[in-house]
């Protein structure tokens, strides 16, 4: 999305376009708004306003949200809501912090299994899973907790799994410049057990190659057998 | 915040409508799932299209872009499938599969996948029931024992009050000799945010009539959910 049409898109969310942080070409792919809400809107605001939605669909999905168990569930609802879309509010260069590393290492180096928490951005219903991280040093290697946390904000958002594969991806390679980044998530999406065709053992397998990982069927190849169980 | 509350029988699982305004002082809308006719229905799944709407412009996202574009309809017709057991009945779910039969020894339904909704946080918890009666005359058609677990966990719920909720229907339909109900169940709200403890189960049991009184009797139940 070229600039003229986020500013667009942001005036008519009545959010001045110079409050916002600065939006690096990682955060920011086609299709997808990394903006904050309005600096001028506390947290405390959002939180209300969007309890206060939750107690309409309590209301409408008819339950009595006065009933001792569901009175604080708005807010409670709130709260998880926000903190399963905080990814939002972070970005790469907060996250990376510094962990970058000049190391004489040309091996790859693999992060997997690492747990997975999302929201599908069709239905807003959880889906979770495993994601797996390879990638090629360039002279550079980053934290390994850092590929960790990489995970977790881009997945704390709503989100489709094809792109959350290819943030994940582009995120290392802007973040190290390495010869090569392989990113395989294996994913079960709630909204196909719990609803719609409800099959409830499917997996969803998405992946992402970048530079040597792509070119090179013998890198992949290796990446790949290593992260199976 | 401040709720204008008419005072409510806190023991009823689920009375509607008692609650007369929202947060922000405007009036909420009302529906009972019961009484709902179409016009009603499309109606309710507007008002929730909205509410979601709201939702995710306030979380900062674009409800605009073609991804989130028809989220709102598609999220109120998923918590509306989620919660469809408000709108059925015992008697509906299990019409009358309820057949004579003479025997007495254990009847086990298990590994029932279950999906519900927490009702502290509106996120999913998942799990499988197990479900055993010893029959007093009476059986029960074994799909309507999973309806049964249909119809309770397809509610905002806490998984105790699932637990007892089952096996209270079947004490009430057939009057059995006992009944025990076994959930184990994981919960997103936890996993997924708070303690964020991923492995955890939580795992809840009710036994009536025998399976209380008798040790041997409910340790045969414990075995043969435990057994592959």
């Amino acid at each position: 999305m070229n600039s003229f049409k986020l500013v667009d898109k942001l005036s008519r969310l009545s959010m001045k376009p110079e409050s916002l942080p600065q939006i690096s070409e990682g955060d920011n792919l086609k299709n997808q708004s990394t903006t904050t809400p309005c600096k001028d809107n506390s947290e405390e605001t959002i939180s209300s306003n969007i309890a206060n939605s939750y107690l309409n669909i309590l209301t409408l999905i008819g339950e009595n949200p006065s009933r001792q168990g569901l009175e604080k569930t708005p807010m409670r609802a709130a709260q998880a809501l926000l903190h399963f879309t905080k990814g939002y509010q972070e970005n790469i260069s907060e996250i990376v912090e510094g962990a970058i590393f000049c190391e004489d290492v040309d091996d790859m180096v693999i992060v997997k299994d690492i747990e997975m928490y999302s929201l599908c951005e069709h239905h807003m219903v959880p889906f979770f899973g495993k994601v797996s991280i390879g990638y090629l040093p360039n002279k550079k290697v980053i934290g390994l907790s850092k590929l960790a946390r990489l995970v977790e904000m881009y997945s704390r958002r709503l989100q489709i799994q094809e792109r959350l594969t290819v943030e994940i991806a582009n995120a290392i390679m802007k973040a190290i410049e390495p010869r090569g980044v392989g990113v395989v998530i294996d994913a079960t999406h709630m909204c196909m057990v719990m609803r719609g065709v409800e099959k409830l053992n499917s997996k969803t397998i998405t992946s992402a190659m970048l530079g040597e990982f792509r070119n090179d069927p013998k890198t992949r190849q290796e990446f790949l057998s290593l992260i199976k169980n | 915040m401040e709720t204008k509350k008419i005072k409510c029988d806190k023991t009823k699982e689920n009375c509607n409508g008692h609650l007369q305004l929202d947060f922000n002082g405007n009036e909420l809308k009302i529906f009972n799932g019961k009484e709902i006719s179409e016009n009603n229905k499309e109606l309710q799944t507007k008002e929730i299209s909205s509410a979601y709407l709201n939702i995710i412009n306030s979380i900062g996202e674009d409800s605009s872009r073609q991804g989130l574009l028809k989220t709102p309809e598609r999220a109120a017709k998923a918590i509306l499938h989620f919660t469809k057991g408000y709108n059925e009945t015992l008697q509906e779910v299990v019409k009358d599969a309820i057949f004579d039969e003479n025997t007495d020894e254990l009847v086990l339904v298990k590994d029932i996948e279950m999906f519900s909704l927490c009702e502290h946080h509106l996120v999913p918890f998942m799990g499988k029931v197990s479900v055993g009666y010893l029959p007093n005359k009476k059986v029960l058609g074994l799909s309507k024992i999973a309806r049964i677990v249909e119809m309770y966990s397809r509610r905002l719920q806490v998984q105790e009050r699932l637990t007892n909720q089952i096996a209270d229907a079947l004490q009430e339909i057939l009057n059995p000799r006992g009944v025990a109900v076994i959930v184990e169940a994981t919960h997103m709200c936890m996993v997924m945010r708070g303690v964020e403890k991923f492995n955890s189960k939580t795992v809840s049991s009710s036994m009536r009539g025998e399976f209380r009184t008798n040790p041997k009797t409910r340790e045969e139940f414990f075995h043969l959910v435990k057994s592959n």
